[in-house]
């Protein structure tokens, strides 16, 4: 669905900011993107609907080049962006007119847009906050209002940036499941983050350094690999503690270090055997 | 939280249903009606109109005299020089000030009128949604040749509405980089010219680290700054050109007397 082919991209002072990147990413499929600060993750979801075009190579979206401009718009329908900080994505003075600035600008008829902003409220459960001002909510539900105003476009692909960085745990747990729910409802998924605990559902991850892609593969593959460390990642802690085990002969299998309470159990079954 | 002066309030009286074009055209009429109005009476009569229709649409009295009251300095400033400056029968006379008649009618006159203009405006606002407000300017500029200014009328709107949107975030700033300042020694008290190079520099940089942000998100969701369209709905119904032909006749019946 969206192909990466040989991009490069420098910053404007000269430094390289994407290496030569090739990529696919298939619909439906749910892909995370890790890297530490400043591994060009961040710009590669910026070319991912077009709003940075590639200095050389390109970036074919459901075989639109986001270097043409004709297709710009057409693309941006397909792959939406929920940004990092949810205080400068909002446009509007009220929840339901944020919603409305993306439909507005697909030039849609009111009636239609209406039907869009209630769906997109229903869906992320925000219909009590439909006239409140989007600043007056709390980060998460801010976060929830920016990815509602990115739904309301109906895109098939949808990206987000760093979107729990800003965020408390817990909502930042509430925001990951959402993330999962629309991923079951077949909306391909690219997900970036430099917590590597957040990756444990993706289907692929993808790990930048210094503008390049330096592994990519299965999420029990890529978290349990020993460079991540050098890479300046940290594995999550339940897989690192599987990894241990495994070396002193203990084998717990990937499924269940998906959160502590399964991992639990599955030890206190190892015991029992034993 | 203070109230902030003209603000929304929802409502669904006849005033709240009316096509926001509808209300900004009245609200010029009632203002060049009430700068010609010379007599009492007839500033009496519009006065009496206002009363009618903000009684009509139930809105609490609080809205307008928030309305009046940042200006009242300047309204008293109006009303005491015209009656101080004013040439004509004199009334009294206290040291070198000597107040006439004709200063004290057109001080009052003056006075009048500003304080109406400030009402009808806060009666507009206050019926009105202000996006809608918004929505009726655009549509009311969109016939006009702005391009010949490098804008054009959708732009004018989505600009009116992130400023206004974008205020609170920019007086957070502020607090935020004061405090920021302040917790590494800054003292704002003593001199505040010498702060502001402080404040204002950090400021700046994160206003526009905010605008470009929020670009890249306006972009992201499609935005062009060409024609799109809107979630309100205007449609001028019969009501508006009703109530647009009762004041234009109410006008016309004042001016004549």
């Amino acid at each position: 669905m969206i192909r990466f082919e040989n991009v490069s991209y420098n910053y404007p002072d000269g430094t390289p900011a994407l290496r030569n990147i090739n990529m696919g990413i298939r619909k439906g499929e749910y892909i995370g993107i890790i890297g530490k600060n400043g591994s060009g993750k961040s710009t590669m979801s910026l070319h991912l609907n077009g709003l940075l075009r590639p200095q050389k190579g390109k970036v074919m979206v459901r075989g639109m080049d986001t270097g043409d401009f004709s297709k710009l718009q057409g693309i941006r329908k397909i792959v939406g962006i929920v940004f990092q900080n949810p205080e400068t994505q909002f446009v509007g003075r009220t929840v339901e007119e944020d919603l409305a600035f993306g439909p507005e600008n697909l030039c849609l008829p009111p009636m239609e847009i209406r039907r869009r902003v209630n769906r997109a409220l229903a869906e992320t459960g925000l219909e009590k906050y439909r006239y409140h001002s989007p600043k007056s909510l709390s980060g998460g539900q801010g976060q929830c209002v920016a990815l509602a105003g990115v739904l309301a476009m109906e895109p098939e692909c949808l990206v987000f940036d760093e979107v729990t960085s800003m965020l408390d745990p817990d909502s930042g747990k509430t925001v990951l499941e959402r993330v999962k729910r629309l991923h079951e409802k077949g909306k391909t998924i690219v997900y970036i983050t430099h917590n590597l605990e957040e990756l444990h559902a993706a289907d692929r991850i993808i790990v930048m350094d210094r503008g390049r892609i330096v592994l990519e593969g299965k999420p029990e593959n890529v978290l349990s690999d020993p460079s991540l460390r050098a890479l300046g990642l940290t594995p999550p802690s339940l897989i690192e503690l599987a990894e241990h085990l495994k070396n002193h002969g203990v084998a717990v299998p990937w499924e269940k270090t998906s959160c502590p309470s399964s991992f639990a159990e599955e030890i206190c079954r190892l015991f029992l055997k034993m | 939280m203070q109230e902030p002066v003209f603000s929304y309030v929802p409502g669904t009286s006849f005033l709240h249903t009316l096509d926001p074009r509808t209300k900004l055209a009245a609200v010029m009429l009632l203002g060049i009606l009430v700068f010609r109005t010379e007599s009492f009476f007839g500033i009496g009569v519009i006065f009496a109109l206002f009363i009618a229709l903000a009684s009509f649409t139930g809105l609490p009295t609080g809205i307008f005299f928030r309305a009046v009251r940042p200006m009242l300095l300047f309204i008293i400033f109006i009303f005491l020089a015209q009656l101080f400056f004013t040439e004509g029968k004199v009334l009294a006379s206290f040291w070198i000030l000597q107040p006439s008649i004709e200063g004290l009618q057109n001080g009052l006159r003056l006075s009048a009128r500003f304080i109406l203009l400030l009402l009808f405006a806060a009666l507009m606002t206050a019926s009105t949604d202000p996006s809608a407000i918004t929505c009726g300017i655009e549509r009311i500029l969109r016939p006009l040749p702005l391009r010949w200014l490098g804008v054009n009328s959708y732009e004018l709107a989505t600009m009116m509405n992130i400023s206004i949107a974008f205020l609170p975030l920019l007086f957070e700033r502020v607090e935020r980089t004061k405090a920021a300042q302040a917790s590494r020694g800054m003292y704002f008290g003593r001199n505040p010219f010498h702060s502001v190079p402080a404040l204002v520099i950090p400021l700046i940089r994160g206003i526009v680290r905010d605008a470009e942000e929020l670009a890249l998100a306006m972009e992201s969701r499609g935005y062009q700054g060409t024609r799109r369209t809107s979630m309100h709905e205007l449609l001028m119904q019969k009501r508006d050109w009703a109530s647009l032909f009762a004041l234009v006749f109410f006008a016309a019946l004042l001016l004549r007397f």
